[in-house]
């Protein structure tokens, strides 16, 4: 923990990541009652307001509604759904995977079979139809679905770091005292490949970020009027000749969240993979 | 020939792994809510017109029979009716929207994998350096950037502020694609922020581990310009884990298809998939998805053959598969 601390302090682009990521946290935790609007509410006097009139800091939509306001609620939302997700679909993934990994031979044979059928239709599709077929999404069906479909991937990874430990000798002393492998999977090896498996888990957090926000946008995702970001996009994008700031500011909120985690991802597999 | 058995292994796989997914993806489809006798006739619907229609629809056979009878339907190369637009042949409609999003990729390829592999050598050749981190920086953060946002910035920037490229990239009635090639651009510079990440980090590392390597060494001891050195002997073998990447991203692109078509209205297989969800018409949703499965599944075999062909080390290890 010191060691990553001292790592962190010689890296400014991670410390900007973690900044960015606490901001949105912060934002969508306490933002909503710092705001001078609701994000229903609709200013029938400043409709397509350009950023700063009438009190809206970043200006409104085609309803009148304050799309600062729209953002900073919208945090919510997708930080929640993205957060839960890159923890399920990576707790998900050890199980499987270590499993696979671990017992090899016919399991883990039929585990990459599957792996292959799974793997060979787009994550995002495969969200979108089960979306489609559950009807209007909530933040739990949200939640499992793209749990679900980021599961091949997470697993894969799992069964790959588990390998690189199975031959150790940690494992076989273990297995000579006469632990189960329930223990020597997840008491000996785990807290041994916490580095890899925290460094997926970050990276799964930045997907999980796009698949809400294009699920959002693709109108499969949160039903209004839940404010969502990539909802955002594709309703305001009829008037983006007029408003380019009604598209342009979810876009962005979108993008650091993104570029944020995606540095702090890249920082963990700086210090916890490669130095180890 | 051992070539040749490697192929038709890889061919049975990649047609069970189709198999599979088309009962997958017909399974799947089925569960979703609501009747499609109602949908087909809509609001007037009487009991009896209702049943008429699922049995001479066979909506009442058992979910196997109904499979089998898609199934057999797909392999004599009939894709079955669109619901939403009652009685006009799937056939009829995908393709040419296939043909579309085909152009697209192509055009996306045709941009992406030049500038990443490109940028990729410039990174890994210089390592560490200024360069290399502001090209690193952003291959990191527009990877897991949604199409859509790239696409935002686009078109606020050259449809909107510069006012040279169309918002949108619809084809107006009555034209083809080949009279409007400008509406291809936006999309594929979309798609080609989000596909450089991948490539250009992928290449850099490859190019990183080859310079590092003995032959590489030695040319540029032998007193070869630098230049001759990484572009003749060092690339030839860090084209290949690239080569492997693009192939593999080929399913991803056509699921980021499905987003950049949206934003554009671009007339392509991603629309119409969305609009067959949308409308919920079943065959039409089960012969989209079944293609761009088919898409990957395909590119993957191409991938892994090239693979082989490229790489001496696969080509000559007989009896390895």
């Amino acid at each position: 923990m010191r060691r990553i601390l001292h790592d962190l302090k010689s890296n400014p682009l991670a410390i900007a990541g973690f900044a960015v990521l606490f901001l949105w946290i912060f934002l969508a935790l306490a933002g909503p009652s710092l705001m001078n609007f609701t994000y229903t509410e609709m200013d029938t006097q400043n409709q397509i307001a350009p950023p700063g009139t009438g009190g809206h800091l970043l200006g409104t939509d085609a309803l009148g509604r304050d799309l600062l306001a729209r953002i900073v609620t919208g945090s919510r939302s997708i930080l929640t759904v993205a957060l839960f997700t890159s923890f399920f679909s990576t707790a998900a993934g050890i199980i499987i995977g270590f499993s696979a990994g671990y017992f090899g031979g016919l399991v883990d044979k039929i585990f990459l079979r599957i792996l292959d059928v799974l793997m060979s239709i787009p994550a995002l599709v495969l969200a979108m139809v089960i979306l489609g077929v559950l009807g209007d999404s909530t933040i739990m069906s949200l939640t499992l679905m793209i749990s679900i479909a980021y599961i091949p991937a997470t697993a894969r990874v799992a069964r790959g770091t588990l390998l690189t430990h199975k031959g150790r000798e940690y494992v076989d002393a273990a297995r000579i005292m006469g632990e189960n492998n329930f223990s020597i999977m997840f008491r000996q090896i785990l807290p041994n490949t916490l580095g890899p498996i925290i460094v997926e888990a970050t990276a799964r957090f930045a997907y999980s970020i796009m698949m809400v926000a294009s699920l959002g946008f693709l109108g499969v995702g949160l039903q209004p009027p839940t404010p969502d970001w990539g909802m955002m996009v594709i309703e305001n994008k009829q008037i983006i000749s007029v408003a380019p700031w009604s598209v342009l500011y979810p876009a962005l909120a979108i993008a650091s969240l993104v570029i944020a985690i995606s540095l702090i991802s890249d920082f963990f597999s700086k210090v916890l993979i490669h130095e180890s | 020939m051992f070539f040749i058995r490697r192929f038709i292994v890889r061919l049975g796989s990649m047609v069970a792994t189709l198999a599979v997914m088309s009962f997958l993806i017909f399974f799947l489809v089925e569960l979703m809510p609501g009747d499609v006798a109602q949908m087909v006739l809509g609001q007037n619907s009487t009991p009896e017109g209702l049943a008429s229609l699922r049995e001479s629809m066979g909506l009442n056979d058992p979910f196997l029979v109904r499979y089998w009878r898609w199934f057999s339907g797909l392999l004599q190369g009939d894709l079955g009716e669109s619901l939403y637009m009652r009685g006009v042949a799937i056939n009829s409609i995908l393709w040419r929207k296939v043909g579309h999003s085909l152009v697209l990729a192509i055009t996306a390829l045709l941009f992406y994998v030049p500038l990443s592999i490109f940028f990729g050598v410039v990174a890994g050749v210089r390592a560490g350096k200024l360069s290399d981190q502001i090209i690193s920086f952003f291959g990191l953060a527009t990877m897991a950037l949604p199409e859509f946002v790239s696409g935002v910035l686009f078109i606020t920037l050259f449809s909107v502020k510069l006012k040279i490229l169309p918002i949108t990239s619809v084809i107006p009635i009555g034209e083809s694609l080949w009279g409007n090639l400008n509406i291809l651009i936006l999309p594929a510079l979309s798609i080609t922020i989000v596909m450089f990440g991948y490539v250009s980090r992928m290449q850099r590392s490859s190019m990183i581990q080859v310079m590092d390597s003995d032959y590489v060494r030695a040319a540029t001891l032998k007193g070869l310009p630098r230049r001759y050195v990484i572009f003749r002997h060092a690339l030839k073998n860090a084209l290949l884990p690239t080569i492997t990447i693009i192939g593999m991203n080929m399913g991803w692109l056509f699921g980021g298809l499905i987003v950049v078509e949206t934003l554009f209205g671009f007339p392509g297989l991603g629309s119409l998939t969305m609009s067959a969800i949308k409308t919920r018409d079943v065959p039409l949703i089960e012969a989209c998805v079944l293609f761009i499965t088919f898409i990957f599944v395909v590119s993957t075999l191409i991938t892994d053959t090239l693979y082989g062909v490229l790489n001496p080390r696969v080509r000559l290890a007989k009896g390895v598969d």
